[in-house]
């Protein structure tokens, strides 16, 4: 067992875990950085960047967004059924944060919406210009993954500010003093070495727990592989929920941010984006069960999935579709997939069906495709047969999805894919006030304990808001950046104590 | 030599190259295809330089540094080509990284956070592969392969096995086997070195083979870390394979005194968790192997034991079986005089008393424990052990004030447990315990022509009635609760007592043990009932459901219970105790009582010899630690010599099952208490050896150091 000594430890090196580490020692203090992985940035670094209200960005874009419209939206969309000072501080922070970033030389492209809604939903359904998209370090358009270059620009300043990241060597577990307080932190390399530091903070920031299997199926009750694809970050254990619990962290609901999914996704990605189009979506009795045109709010589709029947969806599109995103593109653009995937669609799509791909099938019939992929055969015909009636109509009498997208089923051969309930990974787990101070049960502070990123992020209630995007990424960002910096205050605080005393 | 890097003069040796010198010197440049263990090939141009004096950037790995070179890393010609490079690398590989087990160890996520992801100038073209996990030990995901060929490169040259070469296919250069066979049939050796220097999650360990408890040592060489002692075992199993003998017993002996007496019984976690499991064939005979090894033992090593000069304190160990001793044997290197106090006439324990001779000779025990003392003693005059037999300690804290400084209580498990049932207390009723010391100490039961029945359906059930057999017994039945795939007896002791003729009836609940006549008081026969179903209630109670007419009666003249053993005396030592008589003591050995510690079975309950062991060595360097040592008990008793790397192809043979060494015949073996396997021959030693997968190699692998390392 090593001894080791600082001011503030910071258990984990993902975004919230750098915003903490590089605000406590821009405050002055020491920080030792733990990371479990090789690298930093964790989950950030399949991201794009981070949601902000009034930033330098967006004034200068002319994008009217106050931190305090964004409140009020956020607190509408969950009945205040979460913390409004903890919403709060996070919007009013988050604009300057984008300039403290800017200040460490991160770049952002553009503000963006993740989505704009159809023009006659767009009141109650459209996307913000939230999303701060990153400039990425080779000054190349943005794509998936474009935040590696604030995480890269993050670990640089930290480096430069002096702390000390401890690599492959996660923290294991917090120590308390007599009085409650915390007093240091425990943590194992690759090789098994045990460290003890001792510090006046630790910052916890380890990400949640989207790889943890059992604990998902414990507390979400899914069964990962199943009827859950969600995406599982290596090292995402629940170790910082576990490590705030064991001194006695209080508790609070976990949920994911839901999203919808394909079986073993990266290996057939082009059918994956091939099929997020406002076609024909329905359960497994063959009903359709929203609007299709909503099909790129990921959120609102993974909580359609979950109530579904067996917990999965069907999406399906005939010949003349397919001939008509071949020719036109898709009809709505994703910014995971590329424009032209149907160039690449049909070599795929045979390929798997040759292999058996298990989410897939193609037939000549609507028949032959029901008994194929698992749907009520009558009543996928019947429903099929009032759908195409209300397109020959060119009005959804059911769910007045928009009328440019009411193409019917009609020519052979159909396609199909099963659509399952994936996920970011989790959210929340440990209960903290406005200042990210984690608290008992009781709502009594643990004095020097922090916690921060996804293990404490509770704010969207029981659903990730898909309008305001860039929002995890925002939480992750601010609660580390304001937990640094409370926790850097704390120590000057006692310090300037034991001057007087 | 010297040459300028980003204008700062950087010091270089003769024949490095440029990245080499860079990277030495703690200037970052990108690179993926080059590998620190492998040789350059210039093939992933991430690496680009420009050299004052020459038109064109150039790859740095391929650049021999030359003194009064000039070189800039960054300049706008050499990061066009990077770029590029790398806008290539990424227009294949999956734009999206979650999902892949890698995620987080990816040394390409690591250089795009570096460098930037640039993904949109080139069509993408993703290229799917079915994720491959037709092959043991190791899974092939080529979605995310980068063709950067480390794989290729570590196999052929590093390894000489040649197994991965790139393949030309109609979706493009892919790598893989020639003409598509299995990596088995490919003749690969399952070193893993392409694990480890695959730069993405292309190449990687079967999804979910490790425990991410465990580091990744431990994962990566599981015979080591499955070994309750942690014996390097791949690296004595070199030693065998080249017929060094000595230098491999010497490498067991670094962490636990009885080689041999572990080569004839122990109990070889460390089998079960051998790779080769997962190959077509056996487990590595590890166990056997260490036997051949400690029969052909010069002792050579003995001048390179740990003798560290006389502490002034000393220990007293209560029980002299493997667990006392062994703490014996180390507090003695560390300094410490020992005495060791033994209740029964013979040191050994349950090495002695508890296992039958026909597994483990006396001579055996004898010889090994005479080492012990010999190694302790070194070139003292005095010997720093002191054996006391026949001295049953009752309260071992007495002996801290007769002057010892810390006192070891390792009393075992001799008292065997009796079940209440029905005539457990006739005549002819035996203890397993008894029994098995009876057997060794020449006062058993002569059981000519008698018939006995076993309880139990451990190996000490089997000890018990293949001892029996040895006796004389007319017949001999074991009689079992358990289901016989859930008996904890190795399948192997099953089949080799059914050679001797021992009957076996698993799932079987006792009903009682009957009367020759009303009132005899002397066993006729024994009762037993076959179980239907077995399982714990919600309340993790027993519950045990009997098939109607299932009863089954057994005439006998004798039964004993092998059902367990517990220690003895233990109410009586002021301890703190659990589950009734087990001491209670902490990770180190620590027990209630200041100054008093305690190891083995009376801790654990009935575990093995190398458990015991383990735990003996944890006490006895925490009692140093106590006695104000450094509590280092480790040893080099042979260098460490660097393993080869060069493996080669498999050799034929190498997917076969394991070397079964002579036995002798079971009609020959069962009047006798003689052991009657034979240590394996010097051939079938080195071929057994031969299949040792050598895990450990990989660790001996660079890591490359990542941007955010320098």
């Amino acid at each position: 067992m090593k001894q080791l000594e600082t001011d503030v430890v910071v258990v984990a090196a993902g975004l919230s875990g750098l915003a903490a580490a590089v605000a406590a020692a821009e405050a002055g203090a020491r920080v030792i950085a733990l990371e479990k992985a090789p690298i930093t940035g964790g989950a950030a670094n399949m991201g794009m960047g981070p949601a902000a209200a009034g930033s330098p960005l967006q004034k200068a874009s002319m994008i009217e967004v106050t931190p305090g419209e964004l409140f009020r939206r956020h607190m509408f969309y969950t009945h205040y059924q979460v913390d409004a000072r903890l919403v709060r501080d996070y919007y009013f922070k988050s604009g300057d944060t984008i300039a403290w970033l800017q200040d460490m030389g991160v770049e952002f492209n553009s503000v963006r919406p993740a989505f704009r809604a159809r023009e006659r939903t767009r009141a109650y359904s459209d996307g913000e210009y939230t999303w701060h998209v990153v400039q990425p370090e080779d000054g190349s358009e943005p794509g998936p993954r474009a935040a590696t270059t604030m995480t890269k620009r993050m670990t640089e300043r930290a480096q430069d500010l002096g702390v000390e990241f401890m690599f492959e060597c996660p923290g294991t577990g917090l120590i308390k003093d007599e009085d409650g307080a915390i007093c240091g932190v425990t943590a194992k390399d690759k090789d098994g070495e045990e460290y003890q530091i001792s510090c006046k903070s630790a910052i916890v920031a380890t990400g949640g727990f989207g790889h943890n299997a059992k604990l998902i199926k414990e507390k979400l009750d899914f069964e990962w592989g199943t009827d859950l694809f969600s995406f599982a970050i290596p090292g995402m254990d629940g170790d910082g929920i576990n490590m705030c619990h064991e001194v006695g962290g209080g508790h609070t609901p976990v949920t994911m941010e839901l999203m919808y999914q394909i079986p073993d996704n990266m290996n057939h990605f082009y059918v994956e984006g091939a099929f997020r189009q406002p076609c024909y979506w329905c359960n497994r009795l063959g009903e359709r069960f929203m609007p299709e045109d909503e099909i790129f709010n990921t959120t609102f589709v993974g909580n359609a999935i979950n109530h579904l029947p067996g917990k999965v969806a069907y999406a399906i599109f005939d010949s003349r579709m397919l001939k008509h995103w071949k020719k036109d593109g898709p009809d709505i653009v994703s910014h995971v997939h590329p424009h032209d995937l149907y160039d690449g669609f049909e070599e795929q799509w045979n390929r798997d069906l040759e292999a058996g791909y298990p989410a897939i099938c193609q037939a000549d019939t609507l028949e032959e495709l029901a008994e194929k992929a698992g749907i009520d055969v009558e009543g996928l015909l019947a429903n099929v047969d009032e759908y195409n009636e209300m397109c020959d109509n060119g009005w959804d009498d059911i769910f007045e999805k928009e009328r440019e997208f009411m193409k019917p089923l009609e020519k052979g051969p159909f396609y199909c894919c099963k659509q399952y309930c994936g996920a970011y990974g989790t959210l929340g787990g440990v209960l903290i006030n406005h200042k990210m101070e984690v608290m008992t049960d009781d709502y009594e502070v643990i004095p020097g304990l922090y916690c921060v990123g996804t293990d404490a992020c509770t704010i969207y209630g029981d659903s990730y808001n898909y309008c305001i995007p860039g929002n995890t990424m925002g939480f992750c960002l601010n609660s580390g950046r304001i937990a640094g910096e409370n926790a850097a205050a704390a120590l000057f605080e006692d310090a300037g104590d034991e001057e007087w005393s | 030599m010297k040459l300028t890097i980003n204008g700062a003069e950087v010091e270089a040796r003769e024949g490095q190259n440029v990245l080499e010198a860079a990277l030495d010197a703690g200037i970052y440049i990108p690179h993926l295809c080059k590998h620190p263990d492998l040789e350059a090939v210039g093939g992933c141009r991430l690496c680009m330089v420009e050299i004052e004096g020459q038109d064109e950037p150039v790859c740095a790995c391929k650049t021999s540094v030359a003194e009064g070179m000039v070189v800039n890393t960054t300049g706008e010609q050499a990061e066009r080509v990077r770029k590029l490079a790398m806008e290539l690398i990424l227009a294949t590989h999956p734009a999206d990284c979650t999902g892949c087990p890698k995620y987080g160890k990816c040394e390409l996520q690591s250089m795009y956070q570096y460098m930037g992801v640039s993904p949109a100038r080139w069509r993408t073209k993703s290229r799917p592969v079915a994720t491959d996990e037709s092959n043991p030990l190791i899974t092939h995901m080529f979605t995310r392969c980068i063709r950067c060929g480390r794989c290729v490169r570590a196999c052929r040259e590093l390894r000489g096995a040649g197994v991965l070469d790139y393949q030309r296919t109609e979706d493009g250069i892919r790598i893989g086997t020639d003409g598509s066979v299995s990596l088995q049939e490919a003749g690969c050796r399952f070193c893993g070195a392409c694990i480890e220097v695959c730069p993405t999650g292309s190449i990687v360990d079967t999804l979910n083979m490790f425990d991410e408890n465990k580091s990744y040592a431990d994962n990566v060489v599981p015979c080591r870390s499955g070994c309750p002692a942690h014996v390097d075992i791949p690296r004595y199993l070199r030693h065998i394979r080249n017929g060094e003998y000595t230098r491999a017993a010497a490498v067991v002996r670094e962490k636990v005194p009885f080689p041999e007496s572990l080569g004839d019984i122990c109990v070889h976690s460390c089998q079960d968790a051998c790779k080769r499991n997962e190959l077509n064939g056996t487990p590595v005979s590890v166990c056997r192997l260490k036997r051949a090894a400690a029969v052909r033992d010069t002792g050579d090593w003995k001048a390179n034991v740990r003798h560290e000069p006389l502490s002034g304190k000393r220990v007293a160990v209560v029980g002299a079986g493997p667990a006392g001793l062994t703490a014996a044997l180390y507090c003695a290197e560390k300094g410490h005089k020992v005495v060791v106090f033994e209740a029964n006439e013979k040191v050994g324990g349950q090495m002695r008393y508890g296992i039958p001779a026909y597994r483990l000779p006396d001579a055996t025990v004898d010889a090994e424990v005479a080492t012990i003392l010999e190694i302790a003693q070194g070139d003292d005059a005095e010997p720093r052990i002191e054996l006391r037999c026949g001295e049953r300690i009752a309260e071992p804290k007495a002996l801290l004030d007769q002057g010892f400084d810390a006192v070891l209580v390792a009393v075992g498990t001799h008292d065997g447990t009796v079940l209440p049932m029905p005539g457990h207390d006739f005549e002819g009723v035996l203890r397993n315990t008894d029994f098995l010391k009876a057997a060794r100490t020449g006062d058993a039961p002569d059981l000519t022509g008698k018939r006995v029945v076993v309880l139990g359906g451990g190996n000490v059930a089997y000890d018990c009635a293949r001892t029996a057999v040895r006796l004389g017994a007319a017949s001999v039945d074991v009689a079992c609760l358990e289901a016989q795939d859930a008996m904890t007896s190795t399948p192997e002791e099953r089949a080799e007592a059914a050679e001797e003729g021992v009957v076996l009836h698993d799932a079987y609940a006792f009903t009682s043990i009957n009367e020759t006549e009303d009132g005899s008081g002397k066993v006729g026969s024994m009762t037993i009932h076959k179980i239907e179903r077995f399982y714990f209630d919600e309340n993790h109670r027993a519950v045990t459901e009997l098939l109607d007419g299932g009863e089954k009666t057994i005439d006998a003249d004798c039964v004993i219970f092998a059902v367990g053993q517990k220690p003895e005396g233990t109410a009586q030592m002021g301890l703190e105790l659990t589950h009734g008589p087990y001491i209670v003591a902490d990770a180190e050995g620590k027990t209630s009582v200041e100054g008093i510690w305690s190891a083995g079975d009376c801790v654990t309950g009935t575990k093995s010899v190398i458990a015991a062991i383990a735990a003996g060595r944890t006490c006895a360097s925490a009692i140093d630690r106590a006695l104000g040592g450094d509590g280092d008990i480790d040893e080099e008793l042979t260098e460490h010599d660097a393993p080869e790397q060069w493996v080669g192809h498999a050799p034929e043979g190498f997917y076969d099952d394991a070397v079964q060494p002579e036995f002798v015949d079971a009609q020959m073996r069962k009047d006798n208490f003689d052991t009657f396997e034979c240590p394996y021959t010097d051939h079938e030693a080195a071929c057994e050896a031969s299949r040792c997968l050598q895990c450990d190699l990989r660790l001996t692998i660079s890591t490359p150091r990542l941007w955010n390392e320098y």
